[in-house]
């Protein structure tokens, strides 16, 4: 790791003035910042550490919940409010990293997080997020991991996050503070996929900070299920992971989110198959129908196909749960 | 605005990109701090002679307290919570499995809370506690969790056992050691290649139902 | 002397708590890289990113000019190696060919090989430096794919491996029942927790002191003292704690010689740790192995015909060989056996054993395989396994020493409710999953060697044993310190000090292949008989056998009273077959959607004679359970091998288990002596503590879901379908 500067700005003011010069980084929790740079992947010349910042509060708002940036996730994960309300968003962030992680990891860095694509991460391998130009080396070479929607040609990618999935299934919105002011971003808006610039990972510019995010209330809290599929029982990114929520009145469903993580560069809304889940009854035959419309557009690579089968499956598995039918 | 106070922006603005160190000597205003003069200083560091000289500006004042001891440190802001402890510190208890977050052999408290020191940045511990597997024990007397390890052979090799412990002390604190279950998936944070896995949950188990204070 | 009535076998108890358990959970047990020598440096490689061709020029300027830094080696101003030059290898290669010798010229043999090691003051200034050196290369075509050279493969040298035919195996003219499978067990890798490292301090111009993570500080010794052309005396090396190795500490290793040179070269103590990834490309793996069985059978369930073989990677500059398909010659009785092993070499570095070794990876072929025929058979495979039980060796006609394996199916069965499982796969389904049961049997060599050990009387009346053995944490000096009580009964066990981990202390062999419990074991035994019948000499006639020691030294008049005594097994032993045996019974479940599968219960028998210290004794045959789910279901060095390098080379994508992988296991011993391989009856169980394990889950997820995956690990895609 090459040497860097290190400052930590007493406020946001500082913050937003030190991250406006060119190769600095935002460090919060830095559990994957710190591995990155160790790596040899990242290499800022100076690091703003935003501990400082009063953006680790949980607080109710009029319409749902906010979350501080700094917020760590076992702090959310365990939040009363957040279990009771949105209990979905604590079943992500479980099953997220280990407990050590959670206690280190914020929510902003969490939706910083880069992916763990290996070639991404050995700069001794091609990777056009790592440097543009050098092409994917997943692409043709070992694409198990990787996404089965969204992708471009020029990057396979997929985003890690188990939190990200809950809250782009939650319709969670993001707080961006600029120097020139606030702005809100769908949670949804907020990761972007790969197109022509896989080196941009989401919308945030480069001198704006996240300060937290908002959950609107929603009736899905009875009847939501975070599964998530992997090679091993814990600490293991997913094959596949589904958030499901569903709003379920007299045996019909009222309302519907669905989300997918481990399938492309950004959680992956399934709002064809959540419009598909309105108005019919909660069985596993409505399920396999929505997972089946779901996968509409996915392809697959050489060593991911088996992701063809999984996630539907996994959809209808996490549907099931979230309906109490298991 | 404590932090202003170490002067860290002051001394951050100063460092150019490629070789900080040098540019460093050339400001006359901090040299004659460390009462030197600026041609002696410039020269040692291009001949490469004196690299202590260079190496007071590359690094940042921290305060920590490890193990209930207040330390003075001055170090490089690359520096991590783990090498810290290990290398400089001489408190090797605490592992280096794999050095990116993957194993859990560096599992330390951290304001009471476990985390990797491997992932932490020395310098983000500023002005904390910090609790390592040497500071568990109340003297001769060992912690329950210790002494559990040894009852139920938590270990074989010993390597991922300082984290063991740390982390499974942590566990029962977030209240998170009440099923077999529930240890289980609290604890794959950290990795046993030995394969001491269930004598570690046998072990947390005891503690747990003894209701020792942990 | 009747063995059997001086050590007054007990009955299984629960066993002592391991010796250096106070050490190890308290933080004060020192690993290799743990030693504080004063003016410590640090040592980073700097690594190929190719795997096959020449450097063509290497910058390291950059490098060198870097805060701290004292020297960057790369084989344009490496200090020769004395030792490399003459054609005497100091690190011993496994079998053929010779090791790699690092800095010597300007050849890549494989990805991630070294090809400068930088010298700085502190980790981080040498870890920055390391990134700056800055190497061109002319690319060869390479090849790190053995599943496309398998066509290659050839048989190794010497006639251990030459192919093995006992009857007519290759006739299948009148075999009623035939089954010929293929199998794959790919790179696994040790990963133990504890990284390779090494601190090498020259504490004179001739002389050194070496903390080392080794399997051997003995072998390490030698090797060294033979790279530098220095009396073995010169070079103490020690290994006082070993974190984890599984094998990958058993021979010499490039690095390790390399942090010798640069130790002596800037004239300060170096202290090298090899990064988590450096674990994959550099101190070797299980070699990647495609297995072929053909079993031939009568209806009732005899086996006519057996016949194995195995094609397995090596280096393209050393043969690596292992006893893969040895098992198959006198697991069953069989009167028709052919076993084939042959190599073929890769662009990657040398593959070396991994806990089980090749016994493992040939018993995953073997036992799926005769899993595979109960089912043709509709047989039970405890009871085909019973039928062709081999009451005698079938390889060389002896008897064997001792042998209960019937005894430890028996044992396994009745714990796990074996009479649930059902013979039909996919028929049994619990909360949406499916349920299944599977059992695989393993066997390992038990032999013992030569060990030395000094065996002292104190005036404190502590008990002293010493030598040079290490602990990589199956519990060593736990078993010895028992081993030791058993003689001198009366004495406790906390007035017992072993000491171990170190070149100057006599010789015992290196930790591995399981024999050390009874090796160093019998020597302990050998070395305090010897010890009380000197007392007895002292005291004379009319002596009690339990003397206060203390005061016999007291009255005569000499501060202590010691013996030290080389000791190794009989010549009795080579009438018989001696081996340890184990038998894994598994229930998984298994979710018919998602592919997943969770260990439900573990049931793992050894029939590994007395069990001389069975608190660790039950962790290790544990442990090697574990080491066999993992490799069962997620263990897998994956390579691309268009850039011949890992694309999982850490330990979040090199899967193994977790906590919340594994349930209780119940670890149950035979426990009968087998007192013609030593006097305390024991046999080694590191090994088979693994072996078979993999097999009995890939035999319990075919009777869970009716799906037979011949290829490892059984990760949830391979399930689906």
């Amino acid at each position: 790791m090459k040497q860097f500067q290190y400052v930590r700005p007493a406020n946001q003011q500082g913050v937003l003035a030190a991250i406006a010069q060119p190769g600095t980084k935002i460090i919060a929790g830095g559990s994957n910042l710190v591995d990155l740079m160790k790596h040899g992947v990242m290499a800022p010349d100076k690091l703003v550490d935003i501990n400082k910042l009063p953006l680790r509060n949980i607080s109710g708002i009029s319409n749902g919940l906010h979350i501080g940036a700094l917020a760590l996730n076992s702090q959310v994960a365990e939040d009363q409010q957040v279990k009771t309300k949105f209990p979905l968003l604590s079943q992500a962030l479980t099953a997220g990293a280990s407990a050590q992680l959670r206690n280190m990891a914020t929510v902003g860095g969490n939706m910083m997080q880069r992916t763990r694509c290996p070639y991404f991460y050995d700069t001794a391998m091609p990777c056009n997020k790592r440097a543009p130009g050098t092409g994917c080396g997943a692409k043709e070479g070992f694409n198990r991991m990787h996404a089965i929607f969204g992708f471009s040609d020029k990057c396979i990618a997929v985003h890690p996050s188990d939190m990200c999935i809950a809250l782009a299934a939650l319709d969670a919105t993001v707080l961006i503070q600029g120097r020139k002011g606030t702005r809100h971003l769908k949670f949804t808006d907020f990761h972007r996929l790969p197109g022509t610039t896989p080196e941009l990972d989401n919308n945030l510019a480069k001198d704006e900070l996240i300060t937290g995010v908002e959950i609107p209330n929603n009736n899905f809290a009875q009847h939501s299920y975070y599964l998530k599929v992997r090679d091993r029982a814990s600490y293991a990114f997913a094959l596949i992971s589904v958030a499901a929520a569903l709003d379920i009145q007299n045996g019909i469903i009222k309302d519907a989110r669905l989300a997918m993580g481990g399938v492309a560069h950004k959680p992956w809304r399934l709002t064809t198959a959540e419009q598909l889940l309105k108005g019919k009854p909660a069985t596993v035959a409505t399920f396999e129908q929505a997972a089946q419309t779901a996968m509409q557009g996915a392809k697959a690579f050489k060593d991911n196909a088996f992701k063809l089968q999984m996630a539907p499956a996994s959809i209808t598995e996490a549907l099931t749960h979230a309906a109490g039918l298991v | 605005m404590e932090d202003q106070n170490k002067g860290f922006e002051a001394e951050s603005n100063l460092q150019p990109k490629d070789n900080p160190r040098r540019d460093f000597l050339k400001k006359s205003s901090l040299l004659t701090a460390v009462a030197l003069t600026p041609a002696v200083a410039v020269k040692a560091a291009e001949n490469h002679l004196d690299e202590k000289v260079a190496a007071v500006f590359e690094k940042l004042s921290l305060d920590v307290t490890v193990n209930g001891v207040a330390h003075k440190l001055s170090v490089e802001p690359r520096v991590t919570l783990l090498d810290l402890l290990r290398e400089q510190l001489h408190l090797t208890g605490t592992k280096k499995g794999c050095d990116y977050g993957q194993c859990g052999a560096c599992t330390v408290h951290v304001d009471g809370h476990r985390v990797n020191s491997c992932l932490t940045l020395a310098m983000m511990v500023d002005g904390k506690k910090v609790i390592t597997i040497e500071g568990l024990a109340n003297g001769d007397e060992l912690h329950p969790m210790q002494e559990a390890f040894i009852k139920h052979d938590g270990f074989q090799c010993g390597y991922c056992t300082p984290g063991q412990i740390m982390s499974a002390v942590a566990c029962i604190r977030e209240g998170h050691a009440n099923s077999e279950a529930e240890i289980r998936e609290y604890m794959s944070g950290n990795i046993c290649r030995c394969g001491a896995y269930p004598n570690i949950v046998n072990a947390i188990q005891e503690v747990k139902n003894g209701g020792q204070k942990v | 002397m009747k063995q059997q009535e001086l050590l007054n076998i007990p009955p299984l108890t629960e066993g002592i708590d391991r010796v250096d358990g106070r050490l190890k959970v308290t933080g004060a047990a020192k690993y290799a890289a743990e030693f504080e020598v004063p003016g410590m440096t640090y040592a980073v490689f700097a690594n190929s990113t190719i795997t096959k061709g020449t450097i063509k020029t290497i910058d390291t300027k950059a490098a060198e000019r870097a805060p701290g830094v004292l020297a960057v080696f790369t084989y344009l101003n490496a200090p020769k190696v004395p030792g490399y030059q003459t054609g005497g290898d100091p690190s011993k290669p496994p079998s053929g060919g010779g090791p790699l010798k690092l800095f010597v010229d300007n050849t890549v043999k494989y990805n991630g090989q070294p090809v400068a090691m930088v010298i700085a003051d502190s980790f981080e200034r040498a870890t920055y430096a390391a990134s700056l050196v800055k190497a061109e290369y002319t690319k060869e075509p390479h090849q790190t794919d053995t599943s496309k050279v398998l066509d290659k493969a050839a048989t190794p040298k010497g006639p251990r491996f030459a192919d093995y035919k006992r009857g007519t195996p290759d006739d299948w003219q009148s075999v009623p029942v035939k089954l010929e499978a293929e199998y794959v067990v790919p790179i696994d890798v040790h990963n133990p927790m504890e990284l390779s490292a090494i601190i090498a301090h020259w504490t004179a111009d001739d002389k050194l002191t070496v903390y080392d993570k080794t399997q051997g500080v003995k072998s390490t010794q030698n090797a060294i003292a033979q790279a530098f052309k220095l009396p073995p005396d010169n070079v103490q090396v020690t290994a006082k704690f070993v974190g984890g190795a599984f094998g990958n500490a058993l021979r010499t290793w490039p690095h390790e010689i390399a942090a010798v040179m640069a130790a002596k070269q800037v004239k300060r103590p170096v202290k090298l740790v090899l990064t988590r990834d450096m674990q994959f490309y550099t101190v070797g793996y299980r070699p990647y192995t495609w297995q072929k069985i053909n079993i031939g059978a009568t209806a009732d369930g005899k086996l006519t015909n057996l016949v194995h073989e195995a094609r397995a990677q090596t280096s393209s500059f050393e043969e690596f060989t292992e006893g893969t398909v040895n098992m198959t010659r006198f697991m069953y009785a069989c009167p028709n056996v052919g076993t084939i092993y042959k190599i073929t070499p890769v662009d990657v570095n040398t593959p070396t054993w991994m806990r089980g070794p090749g016994e493992a990876t040939g018993a995953f072929a073997l036992e799926c395989a005769i899993d595979e025929l109960a089912d043709k058979l509709n047989m039970d495979p405890i009871e085909l396994r019973v039928r062709n039980h081999a009451d005698t060796d079938p390889e060389n006609g002896k008897p064997f020493s001792t042998k209960y394996l019937k005894e430890a199916y028996q044992m396994g069965a009745d714990k796990i409710g074996w009479q649930n499982r059902k013979s039909k796969p996919r028929s049994v389904q619990e909360d949406g999953w499916l349920i299944g049961y599977g059992m695989g049997s393993g066997v390992f060599g038990a032999g013992r060697g030569r060990a030395t050990v000094k065996a002292t009387m104190q005036s404190d009346g502590v008990l002293l044993l010493q030598t040079s053995v290490t602990d990589i944490g199956v519990g060593t000096g736990t078993a010895m310190t028992q081993i030791a009580s058993e003689v001198f009964t009366g004495i406790p066990v906390s007035k017992i000090k072993f000491e171990l981990g170190d070149s100057s202390l006599p010789p015992s062999p290196t930790q591995g292949g399981s024999m050390i419990t009874s090796t160093v074991g019998g020597a302990v035994h050998d070395a305090c008989v010897a010890l009380k019948e000197k007392f007895q000499q002292l005291i004379g006639n009319g002596g009690t056998d339990k003397p206060d020691y203390i005061q016999v030294l007291k009255d005569k008049n000499i501060p202590q009273l010691d013996v030290t005594i080389t000791s190794s097994g009989n010549s009795e032993m080579r009438n018989f077959s001696s081996y340890s045996y184990s038998v894994h019974f598994v229930q998984v479940k298994v979710h018919p959607k998602t592919g997943v599968v969770r260990i439900n219960k573990v049931v793992s028998v050894a029939d590994s004679g007395h069990i001389v210290s069975p608190k660790t004794a039950r962790s290790q045959v544990i442990g090697g359970a574990i080491g066999g789910i993992g490799m069962a279901l997620m263990e897998e060095g994956v390579i691309d091998h268009r850039f011949g390098r890992y694309v999982n080379a850490d330990l979040a994508n090199y899967h193994v288990p977790v906590h919340a992988d594994i349930p209780h296991i119940e670890a149950l011993f035979v426990n009968k002596p087998d007192y013609k391989v030593n006097p305390m009856g024991a046999k080694g169980m590191g090994e088979i503590a693994l072996i078979g394990m993999s097999a009995a889950v890939a035999n319990a997820v075919y009777n869970a879901t009716g799906k037979r995956v011949r290829e490892l690990p059984i990760t949830p895609d391979k399930l689906l379908g």
